[in-house]
């Protein structure tokens, strides 16, 4: 009996299985620019992958999603498996598509930060009651510390906000206008310039140089400081055993006994470090969905 | 059956034939072959089910306000592709998939020089040209390929530049195969669109620049590795019957601390190279400006050269708006008459940023990037500089040359630059341009650049 044609019809079969059986763990997180945060995610869902041999993958994948609505959309659809983001929009898919908060990031070093609302010295503003009739510069309708916070510690203090098409335009005189500079180095040179009266940073931005020059800071001052928020959030999809939840916690909170640590995780945002959820995470989560309900309930 | 279980079953089958119905979707063509008109009859079944008081107010509006939300989700989901591309533009052009798996970017970049010289004994001619005309493509395919090929038609001519292949499969490092820069000095590996001074100092002639070979690097948070193996520049005649030479280099930098504002920098690179059969080898450089053609220093064919041998040595130091860099690079060449020569020259910079601004320091490459003005009016930058090449060492005397430059820029935009270079030239009584000008030239020479990319 010639074996060969069996053997042969085996080895195709085996390829095809073994090609079937491929199962990829899947980083995401909402990008406007996939070419570079594939090159900054990569190694970790390698790494992830690697280590996760005995829950069936066997390589690592990066699909980044272009706003929150897709990032929602693969979550239910389970096409990902690790979110690296912000606290805004990890309530926003725990919300919407019951992704689980695993632990908080130090993303680029930092564990934490809070926005600052800030004016020019010379500008007569004391307090949020002078906002009225202004101009605030957020920076961009997705950014946490720069849109969603300081917007929703405006709308707390009763001011009602109305969106400029232009940074020459006025609110009216019983509202505050806004407007999104999109860089930084915008809000705080409109500040500076009077184009707008008032600004809005997260503390790291303030004292970085080149969002916000030494020579403008020494003329601004500070208006209010918001509550402080973790810098970054990883979040897993729905319906993930438990077993691999822990397993996933336990490799990030222990990276730094791989010896790729410094390689990985200098790409991965220039994470310092993992670390478990605050005790407070709770009461952070109900503050953040307080905001994201009256940003979104009162801003188109 | 109690009431109450009954509209507790009745509950809870419609929030399980809610969530099953609107929440496990598991392709976008699932989502797509529900009827749009579902979601309604769902509401109206929630109406009639509250009007006959089997659910209360309160849960009437729950799985109101989740039947609408969900409804508005799937109507957005059949308006939006998994599949789309980021498209960005500054200038340029930059597309890629959200994968990361295919990337695709145009881009290019312009330089109009003008230079006006103050001759002393040679005539020099004021001169103006098109610097740089490059057109460039780079990109990637399936994840980990990637090609760059970037011409330079300045001049009329097609001048291949950066032309390779890259493989960044291999954990941490990126492999390029073609031709690229070997790894060698700050200056030459600062792009010419982020350069301090019109032109680079005279000492990057030893440098061994662009040839074709494999080359790879990775970093660290702290340090940068990046070594080649190359043949010979991409236009070696390769018609020519004898054997191509080849060469190796190695670079290494370390920096300390990095930040937006503050950085301090040091590199280290070796390069050796084993010459062609034909063993011949000139340096000869132009007084730091491209438009005029004599090359004051300048060694002629050096017959006989077995090996060359370079070393540099790198620093800068960034503090705020003031920098500093400094660089000095030797080279020794072996001849077959065992009377080996050496080269070497050195520049140091120092440039203060009139607006605030610091020099951007891009540690995972070990090289200067782009000035972003702070203002919408733009950036100025001041910038000094001393040069030295010495090409004079026994019977060869390709003379030595000192250049002296002030420099004043202004940053239009982060993609516009204007330059202006005022500098003094001081060449010794052997920087002749190998007898075909007259030597101990001193001239000097105001030079303008208007420059964009994109």
């Amino acid at each position: 009996m010639n074996y060969l044609p069996i053997s042969l019809l085996l080895i195709i079969m085996l390829i095809i299985s073994a090609k079937a059986g491929a199962k990829a763990f899947v980083i995401s997180k909402v990008s406007d620019n996939p070419k570079k945060h594939y090159a900054y995610l990569k190694p970790m869902a390698d790494y992830l992958a690697k280590n996760l041999a005995e829950f069936g993958y066997t390589e690592g994948k990066v699909l980044m999603a272009k706003n929150n609505r897709q990032m929602i959309r693969y979550l239910r659809k389970k096409k990902v498996d690790l979110v690296t983001e912000t606290i805004f929009s990890g309530v926003l898919f725990q919300d919407k598509a019951n992704a689980e908060f695993l632990l908080q990031k130090w993303k680029k070093g930092l564990s934490s930060y809070e926005t600052i609302i800030f004016v020019r010295k010379d500008s007569g503003i004391n307090s949020f009651e002078d906002f009225k009739g202004k101009t605030i510069a957020f920076e961009d309708p997705g950014s946490t510390s720069a849109f969603y916070v300081p917007a929703a510690m405006l709308l707390k203090k009763g001011l009602s906000l109305e969106k400029l098409d232009s940074v020459r335009d006025k609110p009216e005189s019983n509202a505050v206008g806004y407007i999104f500079s999109n860089e930084e180095i915008n809000t705080s040179t409109w500040v500076h310039k009077n184009l707008v009266q008032i600004g809005a940073l997260n503390d790291h931005d303030w004292n970085k140089s080149d969002h916000l020059p030494k020579s403008f800071r020494d003329d601004f001052k500070i208006i209010a400081i918001s509550q402080k928020l973790p810098r970054g959030i990883e979040l897993v999809r729905s319906g993930m055993s438990i077993e691999l939840k822990n397993k996933i916690k336990s490799l990030l909170l222990n990276i730094h006994d791989s010896p790729d640590a410094d390689f990985i995780l200098e790409r991965y945002q220039k994470t310092t470090k993992f670390e478990a959820l605050d005790d407070n995470i709770e009461q952070i989560i109900k503050y953040t969905r307080n905001m994201l309900t009256l940003v979104n309930s009162k801003l188109d | 059956m109690p009431l109450i279980s009954k509209k507790l079953t009745l509950s809870m089958l419609i929030f399980v034939c809610h969530s099953q119905f609107f929440i496990s979707q598991t392709s976008a063509k699932e989502v797509n072959q529900i009827d749009n008109d579902e979601p309604k009859s769902y509401l109206q079944l929630l109406k009639v089910l509250h009007s006959n008081k089997t659910i209360s107010d309160e849960q009437f509006q729950t799985l109101k306000k989740h039947a609408e939300d969900n409804a508005k989700l799937l109507e957005e989901d059949s308006n939006d592709q998994d599949d789309d591309l980021a498209i960005k533009t500054e200038g340029g052009l930059e597309i890629s998939t959200y994968d990361g798996k295919y990337a695709f970017e145009l881009s290019g970049r312009l330089m109009y020089d003008l230079t006006a010289f103050s001759e002393d004994i040679n005539k020099l001619g004021n001169d103006t040209s098109i610097r740089k005309a490059y057109l460039g493509a780079e990109g990637k395919l399936d994840y980990d390929w990637g090609y760059e090929l970037t011409i330079d038609f300045a001049g009329g001519d097609a001048d291949i530049k950066d032309a390779y292949i890259s493989y960044s499969g291999q954990t941490g490092w990126l492999w390029k195969f073609g031709n690229v820069k070997e790894p060698f000095s700050l200056s030459e590996l600062t792009s010419s669109k982020y350069s301090t001074f019109l032109e680079r100092p005279m000492l990057t002639e030893l440098a061994p620049g662009r040839s074709l070979g494999i080359n790879t690097s990775t970093y660290g948070s702290h340090w940068t590795l990046a070594a080649s193996l190359t043949s010979e520049a991409w236009d070696n005649n390769p018609d020519d019957e004898g054997d191509e030479g080849w060469g190796t280099s190695v670079r290494s930098t370390y920096s300390p601390w990095h930040t937006d504002t503050q950085a301090l920098h040091f590199g280290l690179a070796l390069s050796y190279r084993d010459t062609d059969d034909e063993q011949k080898i000139k340096f000869d450089s132009r007084p730091e400006t491209n438009n005029t053609d004599i090359k004051y220093v300048n060694t002629g064919k050096i017959k006989h050269v077995d090996k060359l041998t370079h070393i540099g040595l790198e620093t800068a130091w960034i503090e705020g708006a003031f920098s500093v860099q400094a660089e000095y690079m030797f080279t020794e060449l072996e001849r077959e008459s065992d009377t080996d020569l050496s080269f070497s020259g050195w520049y140091a910079t120092a440039s203060w940023f009139l607006t605030g601004e610091s020099r951007d320091y891009k540690f995972k490459k070990g090289a200067f990037g782009r000035i972003k003005p702070y203002s919408t009016s733009g950036a100025w930058e001041i910038a000094l500089r001393y040069s030295a090449l010495d090409l004079n060492d026994q019977d060869i005397t390709g003379g030595s040359s000192s250049i002296s430059t002030i420099g004043l820029n202004w940053y239009i935009n982060d993609r516009m630059r204007t330059m202006l270079n005022y500098a003094i030239v001081d060449n010794d009584e052997f920087a002749d341009d190998d007898g075909d000008s007259l030597p101990s030239d001193n001239p000097s020479y105001f030079q303008l650049r208007l420059q964009m990319d994109f």
